[in-house]
């Protein structure tokens, strides 16, 4: 019997945090909602869609993920491509795909396809990584990288990098290599700067002082800063929260769910969810620790890079110490695309520890 | 690469990510930590500075009425279009879409501007004023078309007899940043925060502080598109008090009218408490305009007209007091013990310096015979006068004036009263280094010298004779909101009764047969007590005086003093006609006009 099953496979001490960070983000929504309750009931439909098929992930044979991974990263590439050429344009940048009854971002899937392709193809040439490898693991990064970055969306490019970076660095990427890398880059940075366009290159440097620009660039950061400040110790309390329900902080059910958070609920509230995070975090590293193959290890822990790097850069954004780039709170902001991929990552995550020795084998 | 040797890396390196996940969650916690907690203070204010706003309520003005209630100063609703100050408009573009509807000219864009530039604090500045009710409904039927333009409902300050009172009551004018300055310097900014307006001259300045009232203030709460959410907190203003002042509107206008086209002034105080019943200053202008500012080509027009409207004569226009000095010259020698009946001269039409050194005419070619103090008052002898100047001196002269408020101010309720002039050696040595001489203490005892009075100290000292107990300051308001306020006694000069009387008998005279005034007398039911004076203008050098061929701004100053009626004094005034030629001829009648109307109104 599946629900049986299902039970028994779940790991409950990870589901029972995810539940209640998603409790956290549903009722900070519901206070952040200015059209009545429409996107608290839209974010529950998510939820339900994202818990069905974090089920069904589960319940799946995880060799079929290996066995689609290059399918499902081709794919992926391709709807990053296709939104380069006929995406939905919103707030100045082309990150969806409108199929009329479903509307979604394909930088949120590639999140999770380039994870699941590094871990096939160094699974793939287990026991046999040579330079050649990392190099060619570069290049699965650098193609969704030069897709995401042209959209534009800074944020998920650098995500996905910063990923993929990651899994090459516990592959065993020597160190060599990466300290020439990192020089590189180093010396690059200019000519990446002269890449950005201009209102991203004015979001880094509204960083530094975002009161220089309060009603242009630094309008975002201020009025976020102005959130949390004004959150206190203990917050405003639930729905509360003038700076959102006054309007003044901007995308208060998305990239900045968590100022509104932090402003109702305060300092002990965001520590609170830190800790809920950290949790959810050391559960996985834990999980990762006891899988046995390549495949299972670099898979789970790509995926879990990338909440968490989601996680970074999302509150360094709301709190001032990172450019506004439109990240995502993952398990926590508005969105079905987030949202379901988030699910679904943690769905593999506990598909591929349960069937640890099976996959070993 | 071996298995083993991958896992030996990778827990390795996984360790790492671990460590490096945590600290950076550990960052961010402590970046929360320094804006919620180290920093709560500076953002808590932050988001209650991003959505309240403090509206501030002005009070409404004090009505000005006059001692019968009848409305002096009054406020108008008036409907003005106002553009926002943070806003940036094409004035011109913003004309002609309006020019259908609205008429707006050079001059509204002219004034628009010159408010914007030098108004330091206001959100909405009016580019058009005072709109008419069919302009107000064209406006408001096409209302759509002009959404970054307010219609707005304001109080006007409207000054219902304009010149009549325009240097009594005065006006308000435009808060500028220089006033600004001056209200802060006097702790007194608050008041005003919400006030486009304030009182510049006259009443409405010196009673600023009354009419004025309190400010009060609205919090509003609104959101990031500036929308009121809530109203947080209502303060009401307190309204400025209604005040009513002493004079008589139907007396002043009298007053004004009986001058015609006549420049000079005319004061009437109520010789009980020192009420000033009217106060005239011709000509006038009309405050109206100086409101909101006056235009540019209209004010030097006013400004450099040779009849000065702007110069408030009553307080701030100095004559030489001509032969209206006399009495008080004459009282000074009374309490001296000088020339006192039955002290008599044989006037022969001249005086000349003991010494020798100069002679001078009498007004009357052949003079007056036999004169004594009260002849002399009567017929206005100047040979009389001559002499007794001589006699008591320019220092004792002086004193004695000065106890009659002459030579300084006589503490009227206006701001800028002068002082006037009493000159002496030190005066002369301080401002021409040159002697005094004999001969002009002789000369200011008829008035003549460099002696300058105010109408106002004329009519103040005027009161006095007429009644020697008069314990109050002239003064202008009587009641603010019915409350009888004003009381600021200023003692009366200590004066011999008998003395005193035969000053007042004098002047009686001057209306009766042989007076210089005898005129007035003719036909009247009360007496009037008065005295003529004539001041030069111009100095003839020996040429004949003949007033039908001078050119006007060349003829004398007629003045002219009196009380009413004489046994029972009520009202004294004072008039001046500028080049009014002799005294009593111009100058009488207006005065007899005034107190026509007052004995008759109070049945004296």
């Amino acid at each position: 019997m599946n629900i049986v099953k299902l039970f028994q496979e779940i790991d409950h001490y990870l589901f029972g945090l995810i539940l209640i960070i998603i409790t956290l983000g549903l009722f900070t929504l519901a206070s952040s909602d200015q059209s009545g309750a429409a996107l608290v009931v839209s974010q529950i439909i998510n939820i339900i869609i994202g818990i069905t098929l974090m089920f069904a992930v589960i319940l799946m044979d995880p060799k079929k993920l290996f066995f689609f991974a290059p399918f499902l990263y081709i794919a992926s590439l391709f709807l990053l491509l296709f939104v380069v050429f006929f995406g939905y344009e919103s707030h100045g940048a082309q990150r969806w795909i409108n199929l009329g009854f479903l509307k979604f971002q394909p930088s949120e899937v590639i999140k999770l396809t380039t994870p699941l392709m590094l871990a096939w193809h160094y699974a793939k040439n287990d026991g046999d990584i040579t330079l050649k490898q990392h190099l060619l693991a570069l290049l699965i990064i650098t193609i969704p990288f030069c897709l995401i970055f042209i959209q534009p969306d800074l944020g998920t490019a650098l995500m996905i990098s910063f990923v993929g970076l990651v899994i090459t660095f516990v592959a065993g990427l020597p160190m060599k290599f990466i300290s020439i890398s990192f020089i590189l880059f180093l010396l690059s940075s200019p000519l990446l700067w002269g890449i950005l366009e201009p209102y991203q290159q004015k979001r880094i440097m509204t960083l530094f002082d975002p009161f220089s620009d309060a009603l242009g660039s630094g309008y975002q950061t201020i009025q976020s800063m102005i959130a949390l400040g004004s959150g206190g110790l203990i917050g405003k309390g639930w729905g509360n929260a003038t700076q959102t329900y006054l309007d003044f902080l901007p995308e208060s059910s998305t990239d900045f769910i968590f100022a509104v958070f932090s402003e109702e609920f305060g300092f002990l509230g965001v520590i609170s969810a830190l800790i809920l995070y950290l949790l959810i975090f050391y559960r996985c590293m834990f999980m990762v620790t006891r899988m046995q193959d390549t495949f299972s290890r670099i898979l789970s822990l790509g995926i879990l890079m990338s909440l968490f790097f989601g996680l970074i850069i999302n509150l360094g954004m709301i709190s001032g110490i990172l450019p506004i780039v439109g990240v995502p709170l993952p398990l926590f902001s508005y969105g079905g695309t987030s949202m379901v991929v988030s699910l679904i990552s943690i769905g593999i995550i506990m598909t591929l520890y349960n069937n640890k020795t099976l996959i070993a084998n | 690469m071996q298995k083993g040797e991958f896992k030996y890396t990778f827990q390795k390196r996984l360790g790492v990510i671990t460590v490096i996940i945590s600290l950076l969650v550990i960052i961010i916690s402590l970046r929360f930590f320094y804006l919620q907690i180290f920093q709560y203070d500076f953002y808590k204010l932050k988001a209650s500075n991003n959505s309240i706003r403090t509206i501030p309520i002005e009070p409404a003005r004090g009505l000005i009425f006059d001692r019968n209630d009848k409305v002096i100063a009054a406020n108008q609703l008036t409907y003005n279009l106002e553009l926002n100050k943070k806003s940036q408009y094409d004035l011109d573009e913003l004309a002609r879409k309006l020019t259908p509807i609205v008429k707006i000219t050079r001059d509204d864009i002219n004034k628009y501007q010159k408010i914007l530039a030098n108004d330091p604090f206001l959100d909405t500045v009016a580019i058009k004023t005072d709109l008419t009710d069919e302009e107000v409904a064209a406006f408001t039927a096409n209302r759509y078309l002009y959404d970054d333009i307010q219609l707005v409902i304001r109080q006007k300050r409207f000054y219902s007899y304009a010149q009549i009172t325009s240097h009594l009551v005065g006006h308000i004018h435009r808060i500028n940043k220089a006033d600004i300055k001056t209200l802060q310097a006097n702790n007194k900014y608050q008041r005003y925060f919400a006030s486009r307006h304030m009182g510049k001259t006259g009443i409405e300045s010196s009673y600023e502080d009354v009419i004025h009232g309190y400010p009060g203030y609205k919090q509003i709460e609104v959101n990031a598109k500036n929308e009121i959410i809530q109203t947080l907190v209502t303060v009401p203003p307190i309204d400025g008090s209604n005040i009513n002042l002493t004079i008589d509107i139907e007396l002043q206008k009298i007053a004004f009218n009986a001058f015609k086209n006549k420049k000079g002034a005319l004061v009437a105080i109520d010789v009980n408490n020192g009420e000033i019943l009217a106060y005239v200053s011709q000509p006038g202008f009309d405050p109206n305009f100086f409101i909101d500012g006056i235009n540019k080509d209209a004010w030097s027009k006013l400004n450099n007209a040779k009849s000065k409207p702007l110069l408030d004569r009553v307080i701030r226009g100095l004559y030489p007091p001509g032969s209206t000095l006399k009495p008080f010259v004459a009282l000074a020698a009374l309490e001296n013990d000088i020339r006192k009946p039955p002290f008599k001269i044989n006037d022969p039409g001249y005086f000349t310096m003991p010494n020798g050194s100069k002679t001078f005419n009498d007004w009357k070619k052949g003079g007056h015979g036999i004169v004594d103090m009260a002849e002399a008052i009567k017929v206005s002898c100047d040979t009389f006068f001559y002499g007794l100047g001589l006699e008591l001196g320019i220092k004792r002269i002086n004193q004695s004036l000065e106890q009659y408020f002459f030579g300084r101010k006589t503490g009227i309720d206006m701001h800028n009263e002068r002082s006037g002039l009493l000159a002496d050696e030190a005066w002369k040595k301080n401002k021409f280094n040159k002697p005094w001489y004999g001969g002009e203490t002789a000369i200011t005892a008829i008035g003549q010298g460099f002696t300058q009075v105010t109408p106002l100290q004329l009519a103040y000292a005027t009161a006095l004779i007429a009644n020697p107990k008069l314990d109050q300051k002239p003064h202008l308001l009587l009641y603010s909101e019915k409350k009888a306020l004003y009381k600021n006694n200023q003692p009366p000069p200590p004066v011999n009764e008998k003395n005193i009387k035969l000053i007042q008998d004098a002047m009686t005279d001057v209306t009766q047969d042989g007076g210089t005034a005898a005129f007035l007398g003719k036909d009247i039911a009360y007496k009037i007590a008065a005295k003529t004076g004539t001041a030069q203008v111009f100095s003839l050098k020996g040429q004949e005086y003949d007033e039908e061929n001078l050119p006007e701004r060349l003829k004398d100053h007629a003045l002219f003093i009196a009380y009413a009626p004489a046994e029972q004094p009520k009202i004294a005034l004072a008039v001046i006609v500028e080049n009014g030629g002799h005294g009593g001829s111009t100058a009488g009648p207006i005065a007899k006009q005034v107190f026509d109307y007052y004995i008759k109104l109070n049945n004296f």
